[in-house]
C-alpha cells in the first residue's frame, strides 16, 4: 500500500509541474503586457522598461521558468501580484479559496444526492415517466452553458441575491475561516447565516447542474447493470422489498463508477466556478483567475492560482484512487 | 431537478427571503450608508500608482489636493492651499497652507507632508515609493524642487514657466498623504490610505467591500453620509438589477439603453452632464495610403456623426468638430472641417486611388476594444457603423477586436490603420487633449499620439501654450492649433459623450462633475416621507 501511494504521489507531483510549466509558458506567449493594467492610458516607456527588467521579463522564458520553480522550492513563496503590487498572492489565495470551497461544496451537496436519487429512480422505473423526466432534465442540465443558466435564473428568480456573499450594508462581520455559513454560526450571527445562505443559493444551484446531470446519467446506467445481475434477482426472489434491494444491494454495487465520475466532477466544478463566480461576483478562486487572465494579465496571480487548482485536482484524484480500493477490494494495488 | 435543488438548499437557509432590508438608508436625513457599485475593485489606493477610474473615485473622497475644482464647474478653487502666488518669471510658486487641517490619523497637515507627497510623485527614486509604476509622473516634470521655508508654506521651483501646474496639482495623483501613515504602513499604504479627505478608510475586503466613513474633523465640515461602501459588481446587468432593487444606491458606466430603462423607474434618477471627453477615429498616418490627406479627408466625409450618436450612444452625445470638448475652455466650435458627404468622399477616394496607385475597394483594418469605455459605450455597435459608413466610399474595413489594454498597446505601437479611441480629461486643460493626443513628443510605443501626427508647427504651438501664463494668449495658441488639426485631419473627432449616472431618488446633493470626478462630500439621504 505504501509503495503504491508513494508512486501515486510522485506521479501527481510530476503532473503538477508539467501543468504549471504549461501555464507559465502560455501566459507569456499570449499577446499583451501585464504592466498595462497598471499604467492604463498613461504608459511611461522608461518606467515600463525598468519594471520589465526588474521582473526579469527580458530573460529567456526557460530561465524565467527555472527561477520560478527554484524560488518555489527554496522559499515556498508564490510571489507578489503584478497588478496589485506588493500584495502577496498567497494571502490573496488564502482569502479566496474558502469562498470557492463553500460554493463547490454547496453545489456538490446538491448534485450528489439529487443526481443519485434521480438516476436511481430512472433505473427503477426504466422507460416510464420518471425515467424520461430525469433523463430529459439531465440532458438539459449537461447541455446548458453554466453562464447562460446563471443569467436566466438571475432574471427569473428576481427575489434572490445575485451578487457577492453578503449584502454590502453588513459592515460588522469578521469572517474566521472564510466559509461564511460556518463563520456566521461561529460568530453567533444567525441573521447573517440566512443572508449568507440566500446569497449562496443561486450560484450553487447553477454550478450544480452539470455534475448533477452527469451523476444522474451514470447512476442510471450503472444501476441498470446491477439491477439485472443475478444476486438482485435472488434477493427479490427471497422476498426482499424493491426499495430495500435498491438501497441495500444495488446502490453499493453501482457506487464505484458513480464515485469515479463524482470525483472527476469535483475537479470540473473548479473550472465551472470560473464562469459561475464571474456571473455572480463570487469572490473566489475562479473569479480571481478570470480577472488575472482577462483583465490584468497578471502572470504571478495566474501561476499561483493554477498551481492551487492543479494541486486540488491532482490530490483529489489521489484520494479517489484510495477510495476505490476501499470501495472495491477487487481493484488491485499495482 | 432544478426546483428540487432550490428547495433542498432553501432547507439549509432559514430566514431566507425575509431580510431584504433596503440598502443603507438607516437613520433619517444626514446619516446612512451609501452603497456605490463599480464594475471593478480598485487595484491600489495609493494616488501615485493608478489611472483606473474605480480607484480614482475612492481616492478622490479620501484625499485632498492643494488646489481643487469648484463643486460644480472646472474653475479652480483653494483646498489645502488657502492661497498661492508666483514670481514674475513664473519659475517659483508659493502655496500658503490652510491651518488646522488634520489627517485621518490625527497628525496635522504641514509643509513637510506636501513635500513628501509631491516628491514621491516626481523623484526618480524615493524611499517611500513602493510601486514604481507612476502613470502620471510626466504631468509633474516641470517641478524642479520643493522647498519648505516654514511649516505652512511650500515653494515649488520649476524648470520652466508652466500654465498647467495648477490644474495638474488639482489632479488626484497630487493628493497630499500623511507621512506618518506612509512610514507606518510602508508598502501596505496602498491598502491603508490616510489623507485629509472628507471620508476616511475603514476596511477593505478585496473584491467584496471597501468601506470608508465620514471624517469628523474634515476642514470643510463632516460629510452628511456616515459610510460609503464601494462594491465591485462586474456585469452591467447585475448593476442595473441591484440598483432597481434598491440594493445599491449609485451605478454608472452603463450603456445608453440600460440608463434609459433605469430612467423610467420612479424610484431612481438618472443624472446627465456633458463630460470632458472625446471619442475619435485615429488614422495611422505613417501607413500609406493614410499618409495621403485626400484619403483622410474622404474618410472624414464618410462619417455621419449624428447617425453615430443614435447608433452608438442612444442620442446621449454631441458631435465633435475638434478634440477639445465643448465643456472645456479653449474649445473652438467653428472650424472649417469637411462636411458629411459620402458621394464627395467616394469621388475624393477614387481620385486619390488613381494618383496613389492603390486599388478600390481599399482594404483597411479598424481596431476596436472589447470593453466599453465612457466615451465608447458600445464599441461593437460603433465599429459596425463605421464599417458600413466606410463601405459607402469604397473602403472595406476589417474590424479587429482586442482587450482594452492590448488595444491601446497596439495603437500606441502604431500597429493599426484605423482605430477607435478616446480620452477623458485629466485636468480640464486643453493641453491635456491637444498635447497628449497629437504632439510629436508622444509618438512612441507608449505615447498617445496614435495617429503619429508629426507637425513641427503644432509642436511649436504646444510648447508655447504650456509656458504661456496669459490666458488670452493661450487661447489664441490653442485656436491656431485646432485650426491646424482641422486642416491636416490626423484624426476624425467623433463625439463628446454625456456622463450619466443612475442613483436612488432619495440620494441628494450628489452631482456629476464635468471632470468625471465622483465627490460624495455633499451627498445626503433625504428622509422618506
Amino acid at each position: 500500500m505504501i509503495g503504491y501511494l508513494l508512486r501515486r504521489v510522485l506521479h501527481a507531483l510530476l503532473t503538477l509541474v508539467v501543468a504549471v510549466a504549461l501555464v507559465f509558458i502560455a501566459m507569456r506567449a499570449l499577446p499583451g503586457n501585464p504592466l498595462l493594467a497598471r499604467f492604463g492610458q498613461h504608459p511611461d516607456a522608461k518606467q515600463m522598461e525598468q519594471l520589465k527588467r526588474e521582473y526579469g521579463w527580458d530573460q529567456p522564458v526557460v530561465v524565467q521558468l527555472g527561477q520560478f520553480f527554484w524560488r518555489i522550492v527554496t522559499t515556498g513563496d508564490l510571489g507578489r501580484s503584478i497588478a496589485r503590487t506588493n500584495v502577496s498572492v498567497t494571502r490573496e489565495l488564502r482569502q479566496r479559496i474558502p469562498a470557492t470551497i463553500e460554493l463547490t461544496g454547496a453545489a456538490l451537496l446538491l448534485a450528489i444526492p439529487l443526481g443519485v436519487a434521480a438516476g436511481s429512480a430512472a433505473a427503477v422505473w426504466r422507460n416510464r415517466w420518471p425515467d424520461r423526466l430525469a433523463m430529459a432534465a439531465s440532458l438539459v442540465g449537461v447541455s446548458i452553458p453554466v453562464f447562460f443558466l446563471g443569467i436566466v435564473l438571475r432574471s427569473v428568480l428576481t427575489g434572490l441575491p445575485t451578487s457577492q456573499r453578503l449584502p454590502p450594508w453588513v459592515l460588522d462581520f469578521e469572517p474566521l475561516t472564510g466559509l461564511y455559513l460556518l463563520d456566521t454560526l461561529l460568530r453567533g450571527r444567525l441573521d447573517l447565516f440566512g443572508l449568507a445562505a440566500e446569497h449562496l443559493l443561486l450560484p450553487a444551484v447553477v454550478l450544480s447542474t452539470v455534475p448533477m446531470a452527469v451523476i444522474a446519467r451514470i447512476t442510471r446506467s450503472s444501476m441498470l447493470e446491477v439491477l439485472s445481475a443475478d444476486f438482485i434477482r435472488t434477493a427479490r426472489a427471497k422476498g426482499a422489498g424493491l426499495w430495500r434491494v435498491v438501497l441495500r444491494h444495488a446502490l453499493p454495487g453501482a457506487a464505484v463508477p458513480v464515485t469515479n465520475i463524482a470525483g472527476l466532477q469535483i475537479g470540473l466544478l473548479l473550472s465551472g466556478a470560473v464562469l459561475t463566480e464571474t456571473v455572480f461576483d463570487w469572490p473566489g478562486l475562479g473569479q480571481y483567475l478570470a480577472n488575472a487572465v482577462v483583465r490584468d494579465k497578471d502572470y504571478v496571480a495566474v501561476q499561483a492560482a493554477s498551481i492551487v487548482i492543479a494541486a486540488m485536482f491532482v490530490s483529489l484524484n489521489l484520494v479517489l484512487d484510495v477510495v476505490y480500493v476501499w470501495l472495491d477490494p477487487r481493484i488491485r494495488l499495482r | 431537478m432544478l426546483a428540487a435543488s432550490c428547495a433542498a438548499l432553501l432547507v439549509l437557509a432559514p430566514g431566507c427571503g425575509c431580510t431584504s432590508r433596503p440598502a443603507g438608508t438607516t437613520g433619517g436625513a444626514g446619516g446612512g450608508t451609501l452603497i456605490y457599485a463599480q464594475p471593478e475593485d480598485p487595484a491600489t489606493l495609493d494616488p501615485i500608482n493608478t489611472d483606473i477610474a474605480e480607484a480614482v473615485h475612492v481616492i478622490t473622497n479620501l484625499f485632498d489636493t492643494l488646489v481643487t475644482y469648484d463643486d460644480k464647474t472646472t474653475e479652480l478653487a483653494p483646498a489645502l492651499a488657502e492661497r498661492w502666488e508666483h514670481t514674475e518669471d513664473g519659475l517659483a510658486w508659493t502655496f500658503h497652507l490652510r491651518r488646522g487641517v488634520m489627517f485621518h490619523d490625527g497628525t496635522p497637515l504641514d509643509s513637510q507632508a506636501v513635500k513628501v507627497s509631491l516628491e514621491r510623485l516626481i523623484l526618480p527614486e524615493h524611499p517611500l515609493v513602493f510601486d514604481k509604476a507612476r502613470p502620471y509622473q510626466s504631468s509633474y516634470n516641470m517641478i524642479r524642487a520643493i522647498e519648505t521655508p516654514d511649516e505652512h508654506t511650500v515653494v515649488l521651483k520649476l524648470h520652466q514657466p508652466s500654465a498647467i501646474l495648477l490644474v495638474n496639482l488639482a489632479m488626484f495623483p497630487a493628493s497630499i498623504l500623511s507621512p506618518a501613515a506612509l512610514a507606518k504602513h510602508g508598502a501596505g499604504f496602498a491598502e491603508h490610505p490616510v489623507g485629509t479627505g472628507p471620508f476616511q478608510f475603514v476596511k477593505w475586503v478585496r473584491d467584496q467591500q471597501l468601506v470608508t466613513a465620514a471624517f469628523d474633523q474634515h476642514w470643510r465640515g463632516r460629510p452628511k453620509i456616515d459610510n460609503i461602501v464601494w462594491v465591485p459588481v462586474k456585469e452591467n446587468a447585475t448593476r442595473v438589477q441591484r440598483l432597481a432593487r434598491g440594493e445599491v444606491h449609485v451605478a454608472e458606466n452603463l450603456t445608453p439603453i440600460e440608463m434609459d430603462s433605469l430612467a423610467k423607474n420612479p424610484r431612481l434618477v438618472v443624472q446627465e452632464e456633458l463630460g470632458m471627453n472625446v471619442a475619435y477615429l485615429t488614422m495611422q498616418m505613417e501607413k500609406p495610403p493614410l499618409d495621403n490627406p485626400k484619403v483622410r479627408r474622404a474618410i472624414y466625409m464618410a462619417i455621419d456623426k449624428q447617425a453615430l450618436i443614435q447608433v452608438g450612444y442612444g442620442g446621449h452625445a454631441e458631435a465633435a468638430v475638434t478634440m477639445v470638448p465643448p465643456a472645456m475652455w479653449g474649445h473652438v466650435g467653428e472650424l472649417d472641417v469637411p462636411p458629411f458627404d459620402p458621394a464627395g468622399g467616394k469621388k475624393l477616394l477614387a481620385e486619390a486611388a488613381a494618383e496613389g496607385g492603390f486599388a478600390l475597394p481599399l482594404e483597411l483594418t479598424l481596431a476596436v476594444m472589447n470593453q466599453a469605455r465612457p466615451y465608447l459605450q458600445q464599441p461593437a455597435a460603433i465599429a459596425g457603423y463605421m464599417k458600413d459608413a466606410l463601405r459607402e466610399i469604397g473602403i472595406e474595413a476589417t474590424v479587429v477586436q482586442r482587450d482594452v489594454n492590448q488595444h491601446f498597446e497596439a495603437l500606441m505601437g502604431g500597429r493599426h490603420e484605423l482605430g477607435l479611441a478616446g480620452w477623458n480629461s485629466d485636468n480640464s486643460d486643453p493641453d491635456n487633449f491637444l498635447y497628449a493626443l497629437l504632439d510629436p513628443d508622444n509618438i512612441s510605443d507608449a505615447g498617445n499620439n496614435l495617429s503619429r501626427y508629426n507637425s513641427p508647427r503644432f509642436h511649436e504651438l504646444m510648447l508655447a501654450g504650456r509656458q504661456e501664463l496669459d490666458v488670452d494668449k493661450r487661447l489664441a495658441i490653442y485656436r491656431e492649433a485646432q485650426q491646424l488639426v482641422a486642416q491636416d485631419l490626423p484624426v476624425v473627432p467623433l463625439v463628446h459623450t454625456k456622463l450619466r449616472a443612475a442613483h436612488a431618488r432619495e440620494l441628494k446633493g450628489f452631482h456629476l462633475h464635468p471632470t468625471g470626478l465622483i465627490r460624495l462630500r455633499t451627498a445626503y439621504f433625504e428622509a422618506s416621507p
